[in-house]
């Protein structure tokens, strides 16, 4: 673990969002400074800038603890760009408080320290995906939840949102302590806290041992039957950790309460960000059990039970954690419930991929699929297809949030002459949406947008992403469905996702039903600032364009994938674009017609 | 081009009225003329001859890993008049609305015009997944239209058309997404092309036995669910007349004339040519689906009070037809049933549009308050007269010539295309059938007598609207409807031109299944001893078809 110069080279970017979280702080400590968040925007652009282009598939460059790949590139992309996104929003909240509260200096000092803390909360999500080594990669998560905590309780003061803070606190501190549990049982498995060699003792493992005695030793003092007793552990304790981030069943109960009890923008933030450090948690950890890229070794029985049990939980918490989601959905009023639960069932969605990435990974390399790799080769990476819905849903859902904050408040009657300052009244249901078309039409358009683009209704990008996670999982085993096979349970998967994106449409169009079929007499304050109705429209200019050509995003999430799911994705190119049996097709066409003849 | 229509109108919004609908109506009108020059030039052009897909356009949209998605659209035999009827019933469908919607009314000609382009869209996609995006895109122009200037009901009308038919549509997306999988692990080329995919499956079929588990029958399944629902086949029709009867009329236009085609065009492009088995083992019980729904919608229509509820039953009465002459898989009635498609495309569409004129004038759609209007408006009730005899099919009109063929097709197909023990099921229904066009004229006759004829029994508002010039068409009115009056006379009298065109893809279309159908109605050749199905028959099976057909097959192509 030498740490050299190169390390901080590579980390440049985070360091420099570092450099500006102590700026702000200080600034706002000592000075007075406003804008904080003006700080977490540069610093952010310098960031992005600095991250340069995405590695290909096989290239790695390591140093130290972290790692540059295909996959950490993305991870760092996407969320230094959400992160710009979001900052822009919560921004926002910072112009309608500067607005509203005449106690305009306490507020400003509090920003300059919302926005340090928040770039803060995002140099941590980096590093979580640059990690290779486990204690970076726990300290990154921990960055990732300290600031969430500060930020929840900082946001709102009142009972709600203490109570929200609070509970928040505890129940990420537990999931912490869980997966902590999970790292250490993965430091007794791998013998190291590097991943790359836990990974290649996890894939050794067994495989050295040929005849299976009284409990024979592989590395240290390590058995293959107390390895059997630990990898369960190791993935029920990985698997509460990310399902807590990413409000998956089981741990997914908080979301609701949470949510209602924060700040609009900072709804934004929890749907989003942790969400991503719930995926590369998990798939960080499936790929331990996966050879490099190009590696004709295959991996050992234990990391094939690994693989194994993972696509059997992931596939079951998937499909439960989609329709949990979506039925609760169903019975909200309140916005933001409404929402949370909506971030349950997309959880969900985004499990199917985790799930086809580890069966995929088994079928591959395991002595359960046994097929050939021209055949297996023709999977979807499901890796990949859920990173590129983690982007459509992230860039959605931050526009939704964004356009909320946006509007804040609404008048309680349209026209009042009266003298006194009428009572605002915070859009807080689904009702206070209504008419929205008539009074602000230009957010009703991009609130309608992300909605569909959620729903997954085509050519928008929520449905390239849907459409890139059915194939995957329809693509496990993509031969001969046999009952009881896991052909059978990915088909079974993915019909139980299209139900749910139908059962989804179903509470989105009540939305867009409010904001477009009903009138009303309130109209919209729209005080939310302009900032964050200049991320509303950034986000409608993104979702718009990767619905217009989902290609480079696509690409950029497939290459990312396969960093890790170890698939050359040349290979698969090669093989697939040239359509070898054009020729054959025609001569059938052919013989076709002259039959009809 | 509509979309760019769409954004001119965007543009001109603020003009006020006037400039929006002429720019709206220009816009159609250019597509119209567009698609026209297009169908032309198809016509005239070798690859009608030989079957080939015309203005073939491909860009790459979505490559890599497993996808191979192109943009790439072109038109063949099948698509040729449902592509011609969209750019019509959309011209159609600004028209009628030119008085009857002036609030919003921006937004409502946008919206026509997104929906127009995915209608086109639809009918000209050569890559299965921009088929379905265009499929399912349709939706989200008339859940807006349907919405915001329906009648009373349409926020309910609008959800449900929306999730019943989304609901569907994904379940076949799954089938859809399928096909594309299975076609890619055995031929070993990943291709989205829907004539690759043909092509491919028809080398390597999905299997049908318990081994394979039974994947074509999923398959099939799942498309049925999601093209029955959008045609809507008989016990999926709930949708229908809720969404017809709140919806504006402009929005009914199209929903009639338009959408419901799209369902059985899926079936012709998808089911048939890619799961012939399946099909062939589930054309008996649809065939029977198609005879029922004959008849529960005549039935359903000939109790209703409010006219427009009436017309909606009877399109499902209507699609009962089409359904039967799809799954007798017979070419005769196949091709019946694709010109079908087209007649109840005009008039339906047609009925729908006056319907909307009846209750601009009268505000009413209800058949007990109208009464004696033949009287006041002579024309109005000429041109209604003229589609309620092209909906029941009198002689001489083109619903005449796609229910005579469908009928043909099925007797044909029951008289010598089934083994014995299902002769008898299918002449019944071929009778029901039948009876199916007694019901359509009674239910259609009988309202016309009680709206137009009659007492006059106009309600109050027609003082109100009395103040106006006339009761009889007004010129937008005429620019809607004439069009459609002039086609229904055209494909009446000379059905041949619209019949051959897409003779032969349909042909190649249904081949497969047809033949599967006859093979599994072979053995029973051998039971009864008596040659039900001749070797030729089972081959060639067009030598069946009247000659008009033939040489209309050779010529038609040559006079255009």
């Amino acid at each position: 673990m030498t740490t050299s110069f190169e390390t901080f080279l590579l980390l440049s970017p985070e360091i420099t969002l570092f450099l500006a979280a102590l700026i702000a702080y200080l600034a706002a400590a000592f000075s007075g400074f406003q804008a904080g968040w003006l700080i977490a925007v540069t610093g952010l652009g310098i960031a992005i800038s600095l991250s340069g282009s995405q590695p290909e598939s096989g290239a790695t460059i390591s140093s130290g603890p972290i790692t540059i790949d295909g996959f950490s590139f993305y991870i760092r992309l996407l969320t230094y760009t959400a992160g710009l996104m979001l900052a822009l929003v919560q921004s926002g909240d910072y112009w309608k408080a500067a607005v509203q509260d005449n106690d305009a200096e306490e507020r400003r000092r509090v920003t300059g320290e919302e926005a340090g803390t928040f770039l803060i909360l995002l140099v941590g999500l980096s590093l979580v995906g640059l990690a290779n080594d486990l204690v970076l990669f726990f300290i990154g998560l921990e960055l990732v939840s300290i600031p969430t905590y500060i930020l929840l309780a900082l946001k709102r003061t009142d009972a709600a949102g203490q109570e929200a803070s609070l509970k928040y606190f505890f129940l990420s501190l537990v999931a912490s302590a869980l997966f902590l549990y999970s790292v250490v049982c993965l430091y007794g498995l791998g013998g190291s806290t590097s991943l790359p060699a836990i990974g290649n003792q996890l894939q050794s493992l067994g495989c050295t041992v040929a005849p299976i005695s009284a409990g024979s030793i592989t590395v240290g003092t390590i058995t293959i039957s107390m390895a059997a007793v630990l990898l369960p552990v190791t993935l029920g304790m990985a698997f509460a950790g990310a399902a807590f981030r990413m409000a998956a069943v089981p741990m997914h109960f908080y979301a609701p309460d949470v949510y209602e009890g924060t700040s609009t923008s900072n709804t934004a933030l929890l749907s989003t960000l942790p969400k991503i450090a719930g995926v590369v948690m998990l798939s960080r950890l499936i790929a331990l059990a996966i050879p490099p890229v190009g590696s004709p070794q295959n991996s050992g029985p234990v990391a094939e039970t690994l693989l194994l049990q993972s696509w059997q939980v992931i596939a079951i918490l998937a499909a439960i954690t989609m329709t949990v989601g979506n039925c609760m959905a169903l019975l909200q009023n309140n916005l933001r419930r409404l929402f949370a639960c909506s971030s349950i069932a997309h959880a969900g969605y985004l499990l199917v991929g985790l799930a086809a990435l580890a069966a995929a990974a088994t079928d591959r390399r395991g002595p359960l699929g046994g097929e050939s790799i021209e055949e297996t080769a023709l999977s979807l990476n499901g890796l990949g297809s859920t990173l590129f819905y983690l982007a459509t849903y992230v860039v959605a859902t931050i526009g939704f949030f964004g356009g909320l904050t946006y509007l804040g408040h609404r008048w309680p009657e349209w026209s009042t002459s009266s003298d006194k300052q009428p009572q605002l009244e915070e859009i807080k249901t689904v009702d206070d949406l209504n008419g929205l078309s008539s009074t602000n039409p230009i957010a009703a358009f991009c609130l309608a947008t992300f909605l569909l683009s959620l729903m997954g209704i085509p050519p928008l990008a929520g449905f390239w992403g849907k459409l890139s996670l059915v194939t995957s999982s329809l693509s496990v085993d993509s031969g001969i469905a046999v009952f009881g096979d896991r052909k059978a349970w990915f088909i079974g998967l993915s019909v139980v996702l299209v139900l749910n994106a139908a059962i989804a449409a179903a509470y989105y169009l009540r939305l867009i039903t409010a904001m477009y079929f009903k009138s009303t007499d309130k109209g919209v304050q729209a005080d939310g600032g302009l900032s964050s109705g200049l991320a509303m429209i950034a986000c409608l200019i993104v979702l718009v364009s990767i619905s217009i050509r989902p290609q480079g995003l696509f690409n950029s999430a497939l290459q990312a994938g396969n960093t890790l799911s170890g698939t050359l994705v040349t290979e698969t190119m090669a093989l697939f674009t040239t359509n070898t049996s054009t020729t054959s097709n025609m001569l059938i066409r052919e013989e076709i017609e002259n039959g009809i003849r | 081009m509509p979309l760019v229509g769409a954004g001119i109108v965007w543009l001109v919004s603020s003009r006020g009225l006037q400039a929006v609908r002429t720019s709206a109506a220009t816009t159609a009108v250019l597509t119209l003329v567009a698609t026209g020059l297009l169908i032309l030039r198809y016509l005239m052009s070798d690859e009608a001859l030989s079957n080939q897909v015309f203005a073939m356009a491909s860009l790459p949209w979505l490559t890599g890993g497993i996808f191979n998605i192109h943009l790439s659209i072109g038109l063949d035999g099948l698509s040729l008049w449902l592509f011609g009827l969209s750019a019509l019933l959309s011209l159609t469908a600004i028209f009628v609305s030119w008085e009857a919607v002036t609030e919003r009314a921006a937004g409502f000609y946008m919206l026509l015009l997104v929906l127009e382009a995915a209608m086109l869209g639809v009918f000209v996609a050569r890559d299965i997944i921009l088929f379905y995006v265009f499929f399912e895109f349709t939706l989200v122009p008339l859940f807006f239209l349907i919405g915001i200037w329906g009648h009373d009901e349409r926020r309910k009308a609008a959800l449900t058309f929306f999730i019943y038919t989304l609901a569907g549509s994904v379940v076949a997306f799954l089938g859809l997404m399928t096909i594309v999988l299975w076609n890619a692990t055995h031929t070993g080329s990943i291709t989205f092309d829907i004539d690759m995919l043909t092509t491919g499956l028809s080398a390597h079929p999905l299997p049908m036995d318990a081994d394979g588990g039974y994947l074509q029958w999923l398959v099939f399944l799942a498309l049925l669910i999601g093209f029955a629902i959008k045609v809507p086949i008989f016990p999926f029709h709930t949708w229908l007349p809720l969404a017809h009867v709140e919806a504006p009329t402009g929005g009914s236009v199209d929903l009639a004339g338009v959408l419901l085609k799209i369902g059985i065009y899926g079936f012709l492009r998808f089911s048939m040519p890619m799961l012939p088995e399946a099909t062939a083992v589930a054309a008996p019980w649809l065939f029977a689906v198609g005879a029922f729904g004959i008849i529960y919608g005549a039935l359903v229509a000939l109790v209703q009070q409010d006219l427009k509820r009436l017309i909606a039953y009877s399109s499902v009465s209507h699609m009962g037809y089409v359904v039967m002459g799809l799954f007798a898989l017979e070419p005769v009635a196949i091709e019946g049933a694709n010109l079908q498609l087209i007649n109840h495309g005009l008039s339906s569409a047609g009925l729908f549009a006056m319907v909307g004129m009846l209750y601009e004038r009268f505000h009413t759609r209800s058949i007990q308050s109208l009464g004696g209007i033949a009287k006041k408006a002579p024309w109005l009730t000429t041109l209604f007269m003229l589609f309620t005899f092209s909906s029941i099919g009198l002689p001489g009109l083109n619903g005449f010539v796609g229910e005579f063929l469908i009928l043909t097709g099925s007797f044909q197909r029951a008289w010598t295309g089934v083994s014995p023990n299902f002769q008898q099921s299918y002449l019944i229904f071929s009778l029901m059938g039948v009876f199916g066009v007694v019901l359509g004229a009674w239910y259609m006759l009988w309202a016309v007598e009680r709206v137009f004829f009659g007492n006059s029994r106009l309600p109050p508002s027609y003082s109100i609207n009395g103040a106006q010039n006339s009761l009889d068409l007004r010129w937008h009115e005429i620019a809607a409807i004439s069009p459609l009056a002039i086609f229904i006379l055209w494909i009446g009298i000379t059905p041949a031109i619209f019949l051959a065109p897409p003779s032969q893809s349909i042909r190649v279309m249904t081949y497969a299944s047809s033949n599967a159908f006859n093979r599994n109605m072979q053995p029973t050749k051998s039971f009864f001893g008596t040659e039900m199905i001749t070797e030729k028959n089972k081959i060639n099976s067009h030598i069946d078809l009247p000659e008009i057909f033939l040489t209309s097959q050779k010529q038609s192509p040559v006079k255009q």
